[in-house]
This record gives structure tokens, C-alpha cells and sequence, in this order.
């Protein structure tokens, strides 16, 4: 009896707290879908009065088909160029014995515990010295180089394979490259999966580099870079409820991962936390 | 069963000739290394063009006075003579200060106490742990859009709040006491997803039998959690406090960028804005990459300080 009540009080407070840190995102919800006399009105609606969904065509019209496809297209080549860079990288730094790999390992990992923020202006300098700033190149691969994190937990990986596995294709006659392709790869998979979603997360949600980079120009311009200045509600001319279903319609892929891959993305940031 | 087959083929093979072992095993040596630079050779050259040529000559550009499209020039310690004379800069450190401070500590005692909350062997917990996950999907920018009418004094929920108990409603990004407080509590609010992950599993590899003697020891909760809970976690609190010391020094940028601009009267303007303001708002490249160095100045020194009370604290 004393059980169950602890239970029960354990189990309303976890609800309770839960829903007081996901509130604000309940909110966001429901005021995209109100007018702007609801989410203005007193006492604080917590639902609109009637969905308002027109605020959702005037997001998108705002938003633009093309932002959405730049920012797909940005995070996508992000992923797929770290993950074609960082996994032979790590694969050769955990499994061949070579001179020289201690060092280029920790020079991958001076940046770790180095905010991006630090090097936002030099690497600003590199990218117009090398005729980037303002093209989609320039977006992707500044970014694509923070290789410190991939290589880092996929080296970890490899080194957790048994060595017996690669020497088995080395002495069958498979050379490095293949061994990684045909041994290393295939059984990457599950921490390819949480490093895709952590990247995926942190790409879509990135916002200076972006902005630094392409700047409000259609062609490169990503969706927190549209976002942003709606923030500052008072001189913008939409109605906040309309930024709210910018600001929904921004996280839709985001939220999709998120709820599909929780399980990778879970894995993902305790490989983070160096485990 | 097949590659055993043949590694038994490959070493029957190798043993009536033991001489020719010495220069193929150099061969191999060197083969060894080709393989292994080419297999490195791509990721070396995006990181050492893109993190390692950027951080080197940010450090050498601020020994230079340079914007973007003169030639630069070297001139010494002129931008370190200018950061230490100017006002902006030592209220941009105290500010950055402010966030660290405000910041840190706050998400990881909390996220700490969550995740204890949320360590719980009761069926149905997992899914409702994910309402403590939903911030982690959230970007800066969409949560500033959010937050700003949050905190909208004139519009927002809390202004509302305000008057009908008859306060008077803040504009809390307004004012210099409000601005910078708000912004943290929306920044620790975006940061706690990944602590309590952190946390959590942390937690689940302390044993249970320490917990139980201490329960037939007569501990209470709070006894438990303070004297056994809290120092099994150590290590994890040591790369969650440096994971929260780097979000809230950098991610103070983005946020307040995009929010205040580092308004009012620089009150919410920590030194990477500082920075990213001199770079492109008046284009003084060297100026702003002695201020950048003066960032990673005060990240060490956080470290280290940290490093040295942590240790202080354990004896």
C-alpha cells in the first residue's frame, strides 16, 4: 500500500516536471494555430479559439520552398562529407599501425573543447581567401570539417572490434581499403546511425556559420537564418503567431528524426560524453 | 569458417621460404603507412584547412591591424594595448563571466536532480522521459522566437500575468537587470536534455548494493543522494561542467545575436559577440582576433580554476 503511493507520487511528479519543460513547446503548438487577438488575449489561452490554420500558408509563403531545400540540402552534404572523411580516417587511426598516428589523433583532438565560436572569424578570413563566402561550398565545408567528434567516437568503435576480424581479410589477401569497406563498414552501422542523427540535429539547428556565410542571399539562405528575425517581434510587421508556425514548420524533419531515431539519438549524445 | 580456412592456406604458405619474412614485413611496413595516410589524407585536409589554418592565424591576426580588404599589417601588441584600454572589452568579460556563472552551475545541479527524478525502474517512465528530451530538437533560432514573445512585456503570457495581479508588465529583453538573466534561463532550458542523458547514464552504473547498505544504515533520501548519488557521478559532472562551460560561452553569441544584439547597453554583449561585432560590424579583423584569443584565455582559465576548486572540494 505505502509502495503503490510512493509510486504514484513518483510518478506524478515525473509527469508534472515533464510537462513544465515541454510546456513551452506546447505553447508554441497551439499559438500557431491562433490569431493574433487569441494569443494576445487575458487570462492566456492555452488552445486558440478556433485553429487559425491560414498562419501556416503565410509561414510557408514566407519561408520559401527554397530555404526548406537549401537547408535540407546543406546538412545533408554536411553529413555525407564528414561521414565519407571521418570513417576511413578513424578506421585507419584504430587499426593500422603507422608513425605518426598518435599525433594526427590528438591533433583531432585539440578543437573538442574548443567552442566553434572561437575560430568563427578566422575561418570567416579562410573562406574568402578560398572564394567560398557567399556560395554553397562555402556554407557545407567549414562545417564539414569540424571532423574532431566523428573521428573521435568511430575510432572508439573500431578500436572495440576485435582485431582478429581485420587481420582475417588482411591474411585472406584484402588490402586496407578493402578491409575497411568490406569488415570496418558494415559493422559501423549502428553508430553511423547515431552519429547521422546527432549531425543531423546540430546541422539543421546551426545558426551563425550560416548566416556569416551565406547570409539572407535565396540561394544560400537556411531556415534558422529566416527564422531569426522574426524573433524580434516587435519590428516585424507578421503577427508573432505567424512566426510560431514558421517556427513549426522549421522543426517538422528535426521532430521526425527525433521521433523516429530517439533510440540513436540517445546513443548519439553519450558518445559525447566520451563513454 | 571460410576465413579461417584460408589464414591456415596463407600461413602454410609463408613457412617453407622464413627468409624472405624480413623485406616483405618492411614492405608491409610501408604499405601499412600509405594506406593508412590515404585513408586519413581526406579528413586531415578538410580539418587542417578549416579548424587548424583558422585557429593558427586567428592567434596570428591579432598581432596584425587588417579589415578584410587592405593589406594587413603587423603591428605588435597595438590590438592587445587597445583591448586592455577598452571599457567594452572588460564588460563583455564580465558579462561572459555572468553567463558562465548564471549558466553553468544551475544545469548541471538541475539536470543532475532530473535525472535522479527521472532513474526510476517503474514501467511507462521511458516515454514520459521524453517530454524532458523535447528541448534537445529546439534550435536557437526557434526558440528565440518563441522566448521573445514569452517575455514580450507588452504581448507576451508574462506581461499578462503581470498586470492582472496588479504589477506593472516588464519588457524583460529590455532592461539591463532582466535582459541577460532571461536569456540564460532559455539557454539552460535548451541545454538540459543533454545533461540529463548525461546524468542518467551515469547514474545507472552505480550499484545497487551501495544503495542498499546504505538504506540498512538508516540513510535518509537526501543523506543518500547527497553522500553516495552525487560523488559516484563525479566524472560525469566534470564532462558535463566542461561540455556547459563551452555551450554557454559560445552559445551566448548566437542567442543574444539574435535576441538583443547585445542590447540594452551591452548588458547581454559577452566577448565572442564583442568579437563577432568588431569583425563585421567595423570590419576590424585584428581587433576582433585579439578579443577571439581573449576568449579562449578565459576558457582555459575556467578549466583549470574549475580543475583546481574540484580537486580542493575532494580532500
Amino acid at each position: 500500500m505505502r509502495l503503490g503511493r510512493l509510486h504514484l507520487g513518483r510518478y506524478t511528479a515525473i509527469t508534472m516536471v515533464g510537462l513544465a519543460i515541454a510546456f513551452p513547446l506546447i505553447y508554441l503548438l497551439s499559438g500557431s494555430l491562433m490569431s493574433f487577438q487569441d494569443i494576445s488575449q487575458y487570462p492566456p489561452r492555452l488552445l486558440p479559439s478556433a485553429p487559425l490554420w491560414s498562419n501556416y500558408t503565410t509561414a510557408f509563403q514566407y519561408l520559401t520552398v527554397r530555404t526548406i531545400a537549401n537547408t535540407f540540402l546543406f546538412v545533408l552534404a554536411v553529413l555525407v562529407i564528414q561521414l565519407a572523411i571521418c570513417l576511413p580516417g578513424a578506421f585507419a587511426l584504430a587499426k593500422i599501425k603507422f608513425r605518426g598516428s598518435g599525433l594526427v589523433f590528438a591533433l583531432f583532438l585539440v578543437p573538442l573543447f574548443m567552442p566553434t565560436n572561437l575560430i568563427l572569424i578566422p575561418t570567416y578570413v579562410v573562406s574568402l581567401k578560398l572564394g567560398l563566402i557567399g556560395n554553397f561550398g562555402g556554407l557545407v565545408l567549414p562545417v564539414a570539417g569540424q571532423a574532431s567528434f566523428g573521428v573521435l567516437i568511430f575510432r572508439q568503435f573500431f578500436l572495440s572490434l576485435p582485431d582478429g576480424l581485420v587481420e582475417a581479410a588482411r591474411i585472406d589477401g584484402a588490402n586496407w581499403f578493402q578491409a575497411f569497406f568490406q569488415v570496418g563498414l558494415p559493422l559501423a552501422k549502428p553508430i553511423i546511425a547515431s552519429y547521422s542523427v546527432i549531425t543531423f540535429l546540430t546541422g539543421w539547428n546551426l545558426y551563425i556559420w550560416p548566416l556569416v556565410a551565406g547570409g539572407d542571399s535565396p540561394k544560400t539562405r537556411v531556415l534558422t537564418v529566416a527564422l531569426a528575425p522574426l524573433a524580434n517581434n516587435q519590428y516585424s510587421n507578421l503577427s508573432p503567431t505567424i512566426g510560431f508556425a514558421a517556427a513549426v514548420i522549421s522543426m517538422v524533419p528535426v521532430l521526425v528524426v527525433f521521433v523516429l531515431f530517439q533510440k540513436w539519438f540517445t546513443r548519439g549524445v553519450l558518445g559525447t560524453g566520451l563513454e | 569458417m571460410a576465413i579461417l580456412g584460408s589464414s591456415q592456406d596463407a600461413r602454410a604458405d609463408e613457412l617453407p621460404r622464413p627468409s624472405a619474412k624480413a623485406p616483405r614485413h618492411r614492405r608491409t611496413k610501408v604499405v601499412d603507412a600509405l594506406s593508412a595516410w590515404a585513408l586519413v589524407a581526406p579528413a586531415l585536409v578538410l580539418f587542417i584547412v578549416f579548424i587548424v589554418i583558422p585557429t593558427a592565424s586567428g592567434i596570428g591576426l591579432s598581432f596584425y591591424t587588417w579589415h578584410f580588404l587592405d593589406d594587413p599589417v603587423f603591428s605588435g601588441l597595438t590590438n592587445f594595448r587597445t583591448l586592455v584600454a577598452d571599457p567594452e572589452t572588460w564588460q563583455s568579460l564580465g558579462v561572459t563571466l555572468k553567463f558562465v556563472v548564471l549558466g553553468v552551475v544551475p544545469t548541471v545541479v538541475l539536470g543532475f536532480l532530473l535525472a535522479v527524478l527521472t532513474n526510476a525502474r517503474l514501467r511507462g517512465v521511458g516515454a514520459l522521459r521524453v517530454l524532458y528530451f523535447v528541448p534537445a530538437v529546439v534550435s536557437v533560432a526557434v526558440s528565440a522566437v518563441l522566448w521573445s514573445f514569452i517575455y514580450d512585456g507588452r504581448r507576451g503570457p508574462i506581461g499578462a500575468l503581470m498586470r492582472s495581479v496588479g504589477l506593472s508588465s516588464i519588457d524583460f529583453l529590455s532592461t539591463t537587470t532582466w535582459a541577460l538573466p532571461a536569456l540564460v534561463v532559455m539557454m539552460i532550458w535548451l541545454a538540459l536534455p543533454v545533461v540529463i542523458l548525461l546524468y542518467l547514464a551515469g547514474l545507472q552504473r552505480i550499484s545497487p548494493d551501495i544503495y542498499d547498505a546504505a538504506a540498512l544504515d538508516g540513510a535518509g533520501s537526501w543523506r543518500i543522494l547527497w553522500s553516495i548519488t552525487w560523488p559516484s557521478v563525479r566524472g560525469t559532472t566534470l564532462v558535463v561542467s566542461i561540455l556547459q562551460l563551452i555551450t554557454f560561452v559560445s552559445g551566448s553569441l548566437d542567442i543574444a545575436l539574435i535576441l538583443t544584439n547585445g542590447d540594452p547597453l551591452g548588458s547581454t554583449r559577452a566577448l565572442g559577440l564583442y568579437a563577432y561585432l568588431v569583425a563585421f560590424r567595423n570590419t576590424d579583423a585584428g581587433y576582433a582576433s585579439a578579443l577571439s584569443v581573449l576568449q579562449l584565455v578565459v576558457i582555459v582559465a575556467v578549466v583549470v580554476i574549475g580543475r583546481f576548486a574540484s580537486k580542493k572540494v575532494d580532500r
